[in-house]
């Protein structure tokens, strides 16, 4: 119930920044969904290739705009900062009252602001099944699939920011941790650059990270590229991450409120 | 002149002794630019696994380009972002006033009085990958052809500074914590790309409107194809008609600005 109740009043505080929301819809996601595309049509158009890895120059181009709009359901409010600020400006002391669960508290958060850019995700991906029709077999069990991977990953991803930033307990400032997070999942997960294009020693060995978890797997369940087994298997590893890192966040948790001090709530 | 440069002077000694109090962040910003550079460096080796050209540049002109953008962005970062990232907040809180009644511009008080101490180490890193990106490059570009590239990168990291500001000053008008900063972030990714990947009339705002391919990709393009007077003329009038635009609109939001303090 109260986890409800922190998602809708969060949705609707995000959602009352109206010019905010559509000029990171139309702009911001529009120019980097653009910028993809010609990236996709660059490689394609120089190399003289019909066909890179699995890839025609659609299904290249397919990918590079799905997943742009997974990243930006999977990655949510990352680069806000809320539980290192929260420790260094002293606001963790009123969750410590507050009879309920601080990960869950800002879960629920982080899940009221993705409102916005749901409908974002909607509106510019209301047109992709149209403009790529044939392109990709999308079924009803490959869009369940793809849904459930969505969630896992958005959890994965939101636990291993707080880990991040519960470093904060002892270093003045995380922010650059945060950001080769981003990086090093941006390239390791396929955001940049589809993972069937790397060499197959590399990918055996991403296998066993969770990056490939946060926006390749999604995108291999849409596409129908993974067998019932295949996703099983996926899902299972991806929650075993979110298992390990939440146990890893318990720990720093516990020692960085030994460190903890705040003043007033 | 000499006013000014005494002035960032304390600028500079002020933030090194502010910086030594957070050493953590040393070490993790230095961590971060690294991976950052690898990451590049990884996304371009994988590329060119699978073309031999990219945006009409072979993989020895690429890292060039990429070493360009890393110092570009290391200047960026160690010079104007602790600024840039402010400039919203101080227009919505009031706190400009504090800026507007001291001596000296309030355009260059406000986008130099930050300097990044913490990002100087990531600026001479940047510096080295790129040395090394041109010393590696297998034909001679020339000493004075050099001098040229840098000299028009220098002109590229300060048209990418006029750029943001023109993204941030919206502030004045629009309230928001960031103003258009997060459609700035955005954008800013096509300088990382060479221009030539971009065709018809997105190349074309990309070269004149919204010139983000002529901050890197443009002095690259120089290094290698020459200095011609159309370039030359490109460059210069792009970059002061976008500085003029930015003056314009900066002394357009001081008149509206609404002071909220006392």
């Amino acid at each position: 119930m109260t986890f409800w109740q922190v998602m809708t009043i969060e949705a609707r505080k995000r959602m009352s920044y109206r010019a905010d929301f559509w000029l990171g819809a139309i702009l911001g996601l529009g120019a980097q969904i653009g910028i993809c595309i010609f990236l996709a049509l660059a490689i394609f158009r120089e190399s003289g290739s019909e066909r890179i890895g699995e890839y025609t120059v659609r299904g290249m181009v397919l990918y590079y705009v799905v997943v742009q709009l997974v990243a930006k359901i999977v990655r949510s409010t990352e680069m806000e900062m809320g539980v290192s600020q929260d420790i260094y400006e002293g606001g963790l002391t009123r969750y410590l009252l507050y009879p309920t669960s601080y990960g869950l508290f800002k879960y629920a958060q982080q899940l009221g602001a993705l409102a916005p850019s749901l409908i974002q995700v909607l509106l510019l991906g209301a047109w992709v099944p149209f403009v790529f029709a044939g392109e990709a077999e999308v079924t009803l069990a490959s869009a369940v699939m793809c849904l459930a991977a969505i969630a896992v990953a958005n959890v994965l991803y939101f636990l291993l920011g707080t880990v991040i930033q519960l470093v904060a307990s002892w270093a003045d400032n995380v922010w650059s941790l945060m950001v080769a997070n981003r990086i090093a999942a941006a390239l390791f997960g396929g955001f940049m650059i589809p993972l069937s294009l790397f060499p197959p020693w590399a990918r055996a060995i991403l296998a066993w990270t969770p990056f490939p978890y946060l926006f390749a797997f999604p995108l291999d369940a849409l596409f129908g590229r993974l067998s019932p087994a295949d996703w099983a298997r996926g899902m299972g590893l991806a929650l075993g991450w979110c298992g390990g890192v939440a146990i890893l966040g318990k720990i720093l948790w516990r020692r960085g409120m030994i460190q903890y001090t705040g003043v007033g709530i | 002149m000499i006013r000014y440069a005494r002035l960032y002077l304390h600028f500079l000694r002020f933030s090194f002794s502010r910086a030594m109090e957070f050493r953590f962040d040393f070490f993790f910003r230095v961590a971060m630019d690294a991976l950052w550079y690898a990451v590049n460096f990884g996304f371009f080796w994988l590329l060119y696994r699978h073309t031999g050209l990219f945006g009409g540049w072979n993989y020895d002109q690429v890292l060039i380009f990429m070493g360009a953008v890393f110092v570009a962005d290391a200047i960026q970062m160690t010079v104007f972002s602790n600024n840039m990232w402010a400039l919203p907040m101080l227009i919505n809180k009031g706190d400009l006033d504090y800026y507007l009644v001291r001596p000296v511009s309030a355009l260059w008080f406000v986008s130099l009085r930050e300097f990044a101490a913490n990002s100087f180490l990531n600026l001479l890193m940047a510096l080295s990958v790129f040395a090394w990106m041109l010393a590696r490059y297998p034909l001679s570009l020339g000493m004075g052809g050099v001098a040229v590239y840098v000299a028009f990168l220098g002109m590229g990291v300060f048209l990418h500074y006029c750029l943001q500001m023109l993204f941030l000053i919206p502030s004045f008008w629009m309230h928001t914590s960031h103003g258009l900063r997060d459609v700035f972030w955005s954008l800013e990714a096509v300088t990382n790309r060479p221009h030539g990947i971009f065709t018809g009339w997105v190349r074309r705002l990309l070269i004149s409107i919204l010139p983000f391919s002529l901050v890197v990709s443009y002095p690259t393009r120089i290094l290698f194809e020459g200095i011609t007077f159309p370039l030359f003329l490109h460059m210069t009038g792009v970059s002061a008609a976008t500085f003029l635009v930015m003056l314009l609109l900066w002394r357009r939001g001081l008149r509206d600005y609404a002071s909220a303090s006392s």
